[in-house]
């Protein structure tokens, strides 16, 4: 619990912080890469969040936690060995690195003696980390949620309002002799809300999440994430299933990347694709969808979940073009799937949970740039079919290229107008094949606050998605009476 | 190990006394783990894990929070229990909030549960690659294969439990798990399938091989899978994939979920929620159960309880603060081991009988909304004509409502997964909603 403040100028990789100098990371990563090793890293993190909870009026609990640890990798090839040791001191670092080690078989490596500073981005600086923020602060924003939700709309039974925090820092140092440290912050407001009307009874949520401080939680921004709460909530009233079968999916600009992330975001992790796994492994330069079609990952969008100055394993991050005018461009790479291609460089999407986890190819922020159409010519264009505008979940099986998002929110097409509220139905199409039936894309591009989180090899990791008012001329929704 | 995490949790217990906490709650666990993978002739990658934690839940003037860290020195843990009870006196008082009363501590059962394998601490590394090359020689052997990948886990974790009013307790487990997925040729398509087996013993991991069998069979049976037009009919849900629609709705059993007026089971108490098919058992205290315990989250003692008793609606999973809150006695926070009472037949009996249908093998998404029942899932499994499995199918979703198909549950087998907690036979639900091309 020792947590103060570093002053990036007296400690800017962060030596002093994790209690560590240059003599103890040369003798680790000389462990590390004593039975050879083509590359080696130790990430060092440390890691303070905290939960409130407000319900049913009072704020009725909190939560703290606290962890840390360094994670030390051994690559040999594409083989990796993984250890990591929660303890700092030297011997343990030392015991934790020969078990990494233990994927290797050769001689011993030269370590760095010295070690360079690295270069990132300034993505998400904030004035005041959360660390320095007094939990007595953070009190009035929830009961303002509540107060503001309750005021809004009297049919509300129960309102939940859920806050964390976060700050997190990391100190990535590598064989090349190369370090770099990072301060990242991470915060969630959320808001549940239960109606009633009569016997009926529906609730539903909104989030507004980023990496940003207190200041981001303003009046207004306040208000709308209630608003959006109830908006979302009181339409479930009249909201119905709409008809099964394949139709004109409509996607509303936002939230709607979802359908990038599972339909082709996933499936260009290269990971999967050095090991012939995805549906993509042989796509790569060919025509996958209309010109109007370029889908970005970028880790550069400030303050959003998907937002990294560098990746977990030190490397430069950028905006990474995965499909630029309907042609399949580049995977996501970490650095085993960079040099297993021949890249000069990874796409700085090597990413991880924690120190616990080694590093794997991940999204970042997913979105889709904007194209020639408005959203208003889209609906015109549609006889019958859906919108879909709030979603919770997706999922994806990127061998067979099937995948899947939850449609919380949405409403049914008519002859070219939006017509009545639909609810719960789950999509389902196929990653190539949806990508080719794109055939309008919008000028409304947005990114969504909300909270997303993205699971994959037991790793869990923040991400952002952004859409602009797209069109897919058929997919197959779950609904009622065909 | 157990003793030493016992002495910590009771010191941390006094830390937080000292601190100002009327009441303290205390657990450190300690967990270890070793993973082998293995592709293409040789190991992937190897990880290994060591964790400790310690958590403390302080009541400080009617007012409550948890705190944990990872840092376990003992220098900094006064700090840590003061740290905790400042947090807490900025909250609000809430009436409900209340250490677990010390008479929920009785009665604790002290069968031998057999959660522990001291075999898995001598398992070799030669060992864990053997099994991983058995796999993977199996699952490479047959020219349909694409890619194939596997794995094998072990792990060791204690948890000790110590409280202010009276608690001590001590769980332990072990575990070894081996896991093989393979995707095969298919045009463009690289259809993929898995299967993994283990449990908390050596004794309950089946021959490696027959692991990777499994998710070649499984595989090659998804080549040439296609859309199929929407329809109603019988829905065939495999043991597997039981647990994943079934246990939704066990969030809406949970008091917290009723108080919050989050649950279409409210009033259902005493109440017909499904077909009388369905007879559902909590046991904590089966031998060698995946989530058994002698105690649960709160300290309570574990009880076999009916949940499900011929369709009627026994229990809710009430803990003690949403107990307070209702008014209503605990039980358990929480599900352990969920048994199925058992029809006569198996899953090949079954779809022999069924004449028509969609047997369902894997959900791919999907969610529901448990404040109304409503469910809509994407599902990968097969059309059953004439009483056998025909054409793999995707592409396809299930849509309807929690409240309305548990009433039209029609069969259950007699053959659950046994290393699942959640133990679903075969089930059979008639007129289901299937949504496709």
């Amino acid at each position: 619990m020792t947590l103060t403040h570093p002053s990036a100028a007296a400690d800017p990789l962060l030596y002093d912080f994790f209690g560590i100098d240059e003599a103890a990371l040369s003798a680790v990563l000389s462990e590390a890469m004593g039975r050879g090793a083509d590359y080696a890293d130790l990430y060092f993190q440390q890691s303070r969040s905290s939960s409130i909870t407000l319900e049913d009026g009072i704020i009725s609990k909190a939560s703290s936690s606290v962890d840390r640890g360094v994670g030390i990798r051994v690559v040999v090839g594409d083989q990796t060995g993984y250890a990591y040791s929660e303890d700092l001191d030297l011997d343990a670092m030392k015991g934790a690195a020969r078990t990494a080690a233990s994927i290797a078989s050769g001689g011993g490596g030269v370590p760095p003696q010295g070690f360079s500073r690295g270069s990132g981005e300034d993505l998400y600086t904030v004035p005041e980390p959360w660390e320095g923020v007094a939990t007595a602060r953070k009190l009035p924003l929830l009961q303002e949620v509540e107060r503001l939700a309750r005021s809004l709309e009297p049919a509300l039974t129960k309102v939940t309002v859920g806050w964390a925090d976060a700050d997190t820092r990391v100190l990535v140092v590598n064989s090349t002799g190369e370090a770099l440290a990072d301060y990242r912050p991470m915060a969630v407001l959320s808001v549940n809300v239960t109606a009633e009307k009569g016997q009926e009874v529906q609730s539903g949520r909104q989030s507004l999440a980023g990496r940003f401080g207190i200041e981001h939680y303003t009046p207004d921004r306040l208000r709308t994430l209630c608003q959006d709460a109830i908006d979302r909530t009181m339409i479930l009233f009249e909201a119905r299933r709409p008809p099964a079968g394949e139709m004109p999916v409509v996607l509303a600009a936002g939230a709607s990347g979802i359908l990038l992330h599972e339909a082709i975001g996933h499936g260009m992790e290269a990971d999967c694709n050095r090991k012939g796994q995805s549906i993509f492994a042989t796509m790569l330069d060919k025509k996958v969808a209309e010109d109007c079609v370029s889908i970005v990952d970028s880790a550069l969008h400030p303050n959003e979940r998907g937002a990294i100055n560098f990746d977990d394993e030190g490397s430069r991050t950028e905006r990474t073009e995965l499909v630029e005018n309907g042609i399949l461009r580049s995977y996501l790479h970490d650095r085993i799937s960079a040099k297993h291609y021949g890249l000069e460089r990874s796409t700085g999407s090597g990413r991880r949970q924690s120190f616990r986890y080694p590093p794997i190819p991940r999204m970042r922020c997913t979105y889709m740039e904007n194209g020639p159409h408005t959203r208003d010519e889209i609906i015109e264009s549609v006889d019958r079919g859906i919108i879909c505008e709030t979603f919770t979940n997706g999922q994806v099986a990127i061998g067979a290229g099937d995948y899947t998002f939850y449609v919380k929110n949405g409403w049914l097409i008519e002859d070219g107008k939006i017509t009545a509220p639909i609810k719960d139905v789950n999509i389902i199409g196929n990653g190539p094949d949806s990508l080719s039936k794109i055939t309008m894309v919008a000028n409304d591009l947005a990114i969504d606050t909300g909270g997303w989180t993205c699971g994959k090899d037991g790793q869990s990791v923040p991400v952002s998605q952004g859409m602009p008012t797209t069109l897919v001329s058929k997919m197959t929704v779950g609904g009622e009476n065909a | 190990m157990r003793d030493e995490l016992l002495k910590q949790a009771h010191q941390a217990v006094e830390l937080g006394k000292r601190a100002g906490a009327e009441d303290v709650t205390a657990g450190v666990s300690w967990s270890r783990g070793l993973r082998f993978e293995w592709r293409e002739g040789r190991l992937e990658r190897v990880q290994e894990s060591t964790s400790r934690r310690l958590g403390l839940a302080v009541y400080v003037d009617g007012r409550y929070s948890t705190c944990s860290t990872n840092d376990l020195d003992p220098k900094r843990l006064a700090a840590f229990a003061k740290e905790a009870v400042d947090l807490t006196r900025c909250l609000q008082a809430d009436p409900y909030r209340k250490p677990t009363p010390p008479e929920l501590y009785e009665g604790r059962s002290d069968v031998d549960l057999d959660l522990v394998d001291p075999a898995l601490g001598d398992l070799s590394r030669e060992q864990r690659i053997g099994w991983c090359r058995e796999m993977d020689e199996c699952a490479s052997a047959d020219d349909a294969v694409h890619t194939s990948e596997c794995w094998v886990s072990d792990s060791h974790s204690v948890g000790a439990r110590a409280t202010s009013n009276g608690f001590e307790g001590v769980h332990e487990e072990t575990g070894l798990w081996a896991f093989a997925e393979v995707s095969v040729k298919d045009g463009d398509k690289r259809p993929e399938e898995y299967d993994y087996a283990g449990g908390l013993h050596l004794a309950s991991l089946p021959a490696p091989a027959t692991i990777a069998q499994e998710a070649l069979r499984k595989a090659k049976l998804r080549v040439g899978s296609q859309k199929i037009p929407s329809l109603r009919t019988k829905m065939i849900v495999d043991p597997h994939a039981g647990a994943r629609f079934l246990g939704r709705i066990f969030g809406a059993l949970s008091a917290g979920s009723v108080q919050q007026k989050r649950s279409y089971l409210a009033e259902s108490l005493g109440q017909p929620i499904a077909s009388p098919l369905l007879t559902l058992t909590d046991e904590p205290l089966l031998v060698r159960g995946m989530a058994s315990q002698h105690y649960d989250g709160e300290g309570i003692s574990s009880k076999r309880r009916s949940i499900v008793d011929a369709g009627v609606l026994q229990t809710f999973f009430v803990d003690t603060y949403y107990g307070r809150k209702l008014g209503w006695e605990p039980t358990t926070g929480s599900s352990s081991n969920v048994l199925f009472a058992h029809g006569e037949r198996d899953l090949a009996a079954i779809l022999a009988s069924v004449q028509e249908g969609i047997y369902v093998t894997t959900w791919l998404g999907g969610n529901a909304d448990m404040t109304t029942g409503d469910f809509s899932y994407g599902l990968r499994g097969f059309l059953v004509k004439g009483g056998e499995i025909a054409a793999p199918v995707s592409e396809m979703n299930v849509t309807g409502n929690y409240g309305e198909i548990l009433m039209r549950l029609s069969e259950v087998g007699n053959d659950p997964v046994p290393w699942s907690s959640f133990r679903t036979p075969t089930l059979v639900f008639d007129d289901v909603q299937f949504s496709g091309s």
